[in-house]
């Protein structure tokens, strides 16, 4: 493994992330229930890696069917960064069949406005 | 039951020194008596040989001067020679005959008559004869003059060889013992006391402390199969020792998770209001109600009256447990010492509450948010009557608002607000609603443990059936109406496990 694919791709039990730098989109997928914010902080990390640089980032979570709260928490802190940072266009892709993702997407939009919510 | 097995006793007799000396001493003893038994066999055989041989020597000895006696009927000589031979004291009787038969001389005691193990023993050995002849060279050849015979004690000759017997045999017992007991010493040493002192440090284990067993050490077997026994046992208790552990930290843990949940349990009913707080309420008439799931979650609901009227409120924190329960409780908190201050804004009140609540969880290092509703009711009086006014800020499920006449609306509450404690601001997001209440109008405020209350199939309860079971009890009290929905819920639900607290607050307008 090199150092590239280290910090494109963190999974454990039941989930996977995963950066494809060429496609500008970070993929989240399965159920994460990672234990407190600080068991978040490698996705993070990756996730603030991906914004940098970049004017547009797809964030995919259609297939993500399971989010605690301290993952929404993480990506909420994350939208805010988007946000803030300003140069970067972030695209949210969510899916209408998770029900955890409904309110919670929206609430992100209400964060960051400019971000644009696709529902599958 | 086994405890007191191995604690009781070992009488001596079932010792193991006891009956390995016992053996050893039996075995032995049988031995030496074969091998005793063989040695007088071989004894018996070779004196018979030795009797035959000295007698016939002596009868070779005397030969000469008996010839001569009985050749020349020296009766003189004859005596002589046949005392010389009765000096013997293994011979019994001595004749010496002419060679017509007659008795020259004669010794001899009267017969006896022996036992029948001796005369088996020493019976055929114990009649000599030989003839005399004078003018033979080397017993050959000459004229026959008499003959010489001569006749054995077989009891004497028994009685030496009991003797030599006897000794044998005494020698062989000691033997026997010494053996034994060298056999036993070394046995004792090298192996019976180390296993002893096993079998004493076997008994001694606490069967709860296995780990702490008092392991022996035994000199110079440390490389043997005994010090092998002895780390194979300290590897097993060991073993035991560490599942044991294992064990008991999983029911400490289950303890501790029992303890959390009752923790969490009673956290969550130890601040709800009273009846009679409910019934002190002005203009409402108000029904509450709160099933706290296995696994306790963390719904929240008040109402709290004050001079101006009262203010409700309801929220869900996210997950369950002792932490969900704990941010439940600082709301609580929150929203009754806000209330205390008297701050009348309800952005600003929102804003205090989250930014409380959103640095709390930050130190908890949990992502721990919840959706919390505040509903700041004012009875209103005048010409026209009894009404009220309801103003409703916050971010939680949707609240169901049955008019007296049965129309029905649905308040969704997703842009009054914003899940507190997620973000440090969220000011910006709160807005507020009012609504007018008539006498008879039903308000409904839930938690999502009641609409995704799930059936078998996981087939949600859903907002749009609560709608319906309000809506047809509506001119019922507010604790029907709580009623109605609780039963149509536990219908739904049926067998399933409660996975969300069920929360209910129902209001109605006086």
């Amino acid at each position: 493994m090199t150092g590239q694919t280290l910090t494109n791709s963190l999974s454990g039990e039941g989930y996977a992330v995963e950066f494809h730098p060429e496609q500008d989109c970070v993929r989240m997928s399965g159920a994460l229930r990672l234990g407190g914010l600080a068991e978040y902080g490698p996705i993070s990390a990756m996730l603030e890696d991906a914004l940098n640089g970049r004017e547009r980032l797809v964030l995919d979570l259609s297939e993500l069917e399971f989010l605690n709260s301290s993952g929404i928490a993480t990506l909420s802190k994350f939208v805010i960064l988007a946000r803030n940072h300003g140069d970067c266009a972030l695209v949210i892709c969510g899916s209408r069949d998770i029900a955890w993702q409904g309110k919670s997407l929206n609430n992100l939009k209400r964060l960051m406005p400019a971000l644009e919510l696709r529902f599958e | 039951m086994s405890e007191q097995q191995s604690e009781r006793p070992i009488p001596f007799t079932s010792g193991l020194t006891f009956r390995q000396a016992t053996v050893t001493l039996v075995i032995v003893l049988l031995l030496g008596l074969l091998a005793g038994f063989v040695e007088l066999v071989t004894d018996w055989r070779s004196m018979r040989g030795e009797i035959r041989q000295q007698t016939q020597s002596t009868l070779e000895l005397v030969r000469g001067s008996a010839t001569e006696a009985a050749y020349q009927f020296n009766d003189q000589l004859a005596g002589e020679v046949v005392d010389g031979l009765f000096a013997n004291p293994n011979i019994r009787q001595v004749m010496l005959h002419d060679n017509f038969d007659g008795v020259i001389a004669e010794r001899g005691e009267p017969e006896r008559s022996a036992g029948p193990l001796v005369t088996r023993l020493f019976g055929d050995i114990t009649d000599y004869r030989i003839e005399l002849r004078h003018g033979a060279t080397g017993g050959v050849g000459g004229e026959l003059v008499g003959s010489l015979e001569i006749r054995l004690d077989e009891e004497a000759i028994a009685s030496s060889f009991m003797e030599r017997g006897l000794v044998i045999v005494l020698v062989g017992l000691v033997k026997a013992l010494i053996i034994s007991a060298l056999v036993v010493l070394i046995f004792y040493f090298m192996i019976t006391r180390p296993l002893l002192g096993l079998h004493s440090a076997i008994n001694r284990i606490d069967p709860t402390r296995p780990g702490d067993w008092p392991r022996p050490r035994f000199r110079h077997h440390e490389k043997d199969e005994l010090g092998q026994i002895v780390n194979g046992l300290d590897r097993l208790m060991h073993a035991f020792q560490s599942v044991m552990g294992q064990r008991d930290k999983a029911r400490d843990e289950n303890a501790r998770l029992g303890a959390e949940l009752d923790v969490s349990r009673r956290i969550q009913h130890i601040l709800l209001p009273s009846p009679e707080e409910l019934a002190a309420v002005q203009g409402l008439e108000i029904a509450t109600y709160m099933e706290p799931a296995d696994e306790v979650g963390g719904d929240y609901y008040d109402i709290l009256n004050h001079a101006d009227g009262v203010r409700i409120g309801i929220g869900d924190v996210t997950g369950h447990g002792l932490e969900s329960g704990v941010v439940m409780l600082m709301t609580q908190s929150a929203v009754r010492t806000l209330l205390a201050t008297g701050e009348a804004d309800i952005v600003r009140v929102m804003q205090v509450l989250n930014s409380t609540i959103y640095n709390n969880v930050q130190r908890m290092g949990s992502g721990k948010n919840l959706t919390l509703a505040l509903l700041d009711y004012k009875p209103v009086i005048d010409a026209a009557g009894q009404r009220g006014q309801l103003r409703i800020s916050g971010q939680h499920e949707t609240v169901i608002v049955v008019r007296r006449d049965g129309a029905v609306e649905v308040i969704d509450t997703d842009e009054l607000g914003f899940p507190i404690g997620l973000v440090e601001e969220m000011a910006q997001f709160v807005s507020e609603l009012t609504l007018e209440l008539e006498q008879g109008d039903v308000v409904v405020l839930y938690t999502d443990g009641i609409t995704e209350a799930a059936d078998e199939t996981h087939r949600l309860y859903g907002e749009q059936r609560l709608v319906e079971v309000v809506r047809e009890h509506c001119r019922e009290s507010p604790e029907y109406i709580k009623q109605a929905i609780i039963d149509d819920v536990k219908r739904h639900i049926g067998t399933q496990t409660l996975y969300d607290d069920l929360t209910l607050v129902i209001l109605k307008q006086r």
